[in-house]
């Protein structure tokens, strides 16, 4: 007979991590809230630089980033987790780019002076951003420590 | 595990086709049961009106002293097995075994532990991470049983759980059947149109024809005391013989041979003198002897015996012989009947 906490252990072997998927999942979904929100800002041409290009980039590569991480740690790929881990703080970095200074940019528009990201905007796609960030990192950690107990569980048990 | 109790249970569809016609049974806690018959005969009716997949029309349905005539299935706790086993092809073996009792929000450890000890008894343990079309039918078929077997539900039925499988893996997936019964002590109900599946596994055999059943009794019952013709024709491989005979005060006469009565079939048949009855003989039962001669149209040899097609006095039959025998087309083989079986022509009914 097994204790509880062994077979808690012992279902790792037989069950996918779908906590650390579905927080990728989730992480994919935020940053989905936060380039919609950008991109289908009204502000004349101010977006229309070069940032914005890498930004689209970005997000691409994101979004990618973010499935495969949900992939590698549902299956128990330790590099996986810590890799959702770097995309996780790398949201929290994107606040310092687009939201900032969008955030702090006033154009003319017809002939008034217009914010190109107000208070509310801003606030809702840093939550988004911080949000989407969390959970690329809750889902890395989640992920490696879920990995690290089985991969341990599987030596002790002689299995690996 | 439980006892089970149907009485006078009839299925009438919509358009008023009666699939079944008053069946009656009290199967016993622990007891296998299968139920026999040819293709369309009601049997897998029966079982889908016992696990709640069909209306009963009229009639009671007992579980463990429950009446759950008007229950839903979900209620009954029941678990079935199906013949194309109904697995998730998306899941795992372990996913599909847990997964009944995910959806009953059991503790995730008492799942982990159910499976284990199932995946264990059916030697799926090394099979438990593969998806199921990497398993053979064999193994899926296995894993369909487990996935009964971790509900530790009151009645296990089974509806032709290995017609989709080949020979040599039938036979040792029912060996595992009735393996499993033993060790689980279970009360299990099983669909099989195969009379050597039913033979081999059951306690009792329920034989069905047409919706109705023919008779009820152990697999040596049924084989030997053969409640009518029918009963009689179904159960054995090669089936039975039958000839039609004239009863006389001592003697039975038949086409091709007169065959003198002892005491008890004189007994026996003495309501039948002068009237004409159907002599059954099984192909085992028809030994090398003087009574009256075999024409031989085919000599098939199975190894240990023999099988010889021919004719006895222009009828069709089959004797099985304990020996290699190299009859050709056309040769004349004297034999006796050892033991013989009497029906009523116009009851079809076996005179007992």
């Amino acid at each position: 007979m097994m204790d509880a906490k062994t077979i808690k252990k012992d279902r790792l072997r037989y069950t996918k991590n779908k906590l650390s998927a579905n927080l990728a999942y989730l992480a994919i979904l935020f940053n989905v809230l936060y380039f919609v929100s950008i991109y289908s800002s009204d502000v004349d041409t101010y977006y229309y630089t070069i940032t914005i290009g890498a930004s689209v980039l970005y997000n691409l590569v994101f979004l990618l980033s973010a499935f495969l991480c949900s992939e590698g740690v549902k299956n128990y790929k330790i590099g996986y987790g810590w890799f959702a881990m770097v995309i996780g703080v790398m949201q929290f970095v994107r606040i310092l780019g687009i939201p900032k200074a969008a955030h702090s940019a006033v154009i003319t528009l017809a002939g008034e002076e217009t914010v190109v990201m107000g208070d509310g905007q801003f606030a809702y796609v840093v939550a988004c951003l911080v949000i989407s960030g969390l959970a690329c990192i809750a889902s890395g950690v989640a992920g490696v420590y879920k990995t690290t107990t089985l991969n341990n569980y599987m030596k002790e048990k002689g299995l690996a | 595990m439980a006892s089970l109790s149907l009485k006078n249970i009839n299925k009438i569809y919509d358009n008023n086709v009666q699939a079944v016609f008053d069946f009656n049974l009290d199967v016993a806690d622990g007891e296998f049961i299968v139920l026999v018959g040819p293709s369309g005969c009601g049997k897998s009716t029966t079982l889908r009106m016992i696990a709640g997949l069909e209306d009963i029309s009229s009639g009671t349905l007992i579980i463990d002293g429950e009446d759950v005539t008007q229950k839903p299935p979900k209620d009954r706790d029941i678990a079935m097995v199906f013949q194309n086993y109904a697995l998730y092809a998306h899941m795992t073996i372990y996913e599909n075994m847990a997964f009944s009792l995910t959806l009953r929000k059991e503790d995730p450890n008492v799942i982990h532990e159910k499976v284990l000890a199932a995946a264990e008894i059916l030697g799926l343990t090394d099979q438990l991470n593969k998806k199921p079309k990497q398993l053979s039918g064999g193994q899926r078929q296995r894993v369909a049983m487990g996935r009964a077997i971790v509900r530790t539900p009151k009645v296990f039925l089974f509806d032709e759980p290995l017609s989709n499988l080949d020979a040599k893996l039938r036979g040792a997936t029912r060996r595992e059947i009735l393996l499993l019964h033993k060790r689980l002590g279970a009360t299990m109900l099983y669909v099989t149109h195969d009379q050597t599946e039913a033979l081999t596994l059951a306690d009792r055999i329920v034989c069905m024809s047409m919706g109705y059943v023919q008779q009820v009794g152990t697999p040596l019952e049924l084989y030997d005391t053969p409640a009518n013709l029918f009963v009689a024709s179904f159960i054995g491989l090669p089936p039975m013989n039958f000839f039609d005979c004239e009863v006389e005060e001592n003697k039975l006469v038949g086409t091709g041979f007169n065959l003198k009565l002892n005491d008890s079939e004189k007994e026996l048949l003495k309501y039948y003198v002068g009237k004409t009855i159907t002599l059954g003989v099984r192909p085992e039962n028809i030994v090398k002897g003087s009574d009256m001669t075999l024409s031989v149209n085919l000599n098939e040899n199975l190894g240990q015996t023999t099988l010889v097609h021919g004719t006895i006095g222009g009828h069709k039959a089959t004797a099985k012989f304990r020996e290699w025998s190299d009859y050709k087309v056309g040769d004349e083989v004297g034999v006796s009947f050892d033991r013989k079986h009497f029906f009523d022509k116009d009851t079809t009914k076996a005179i007992r």
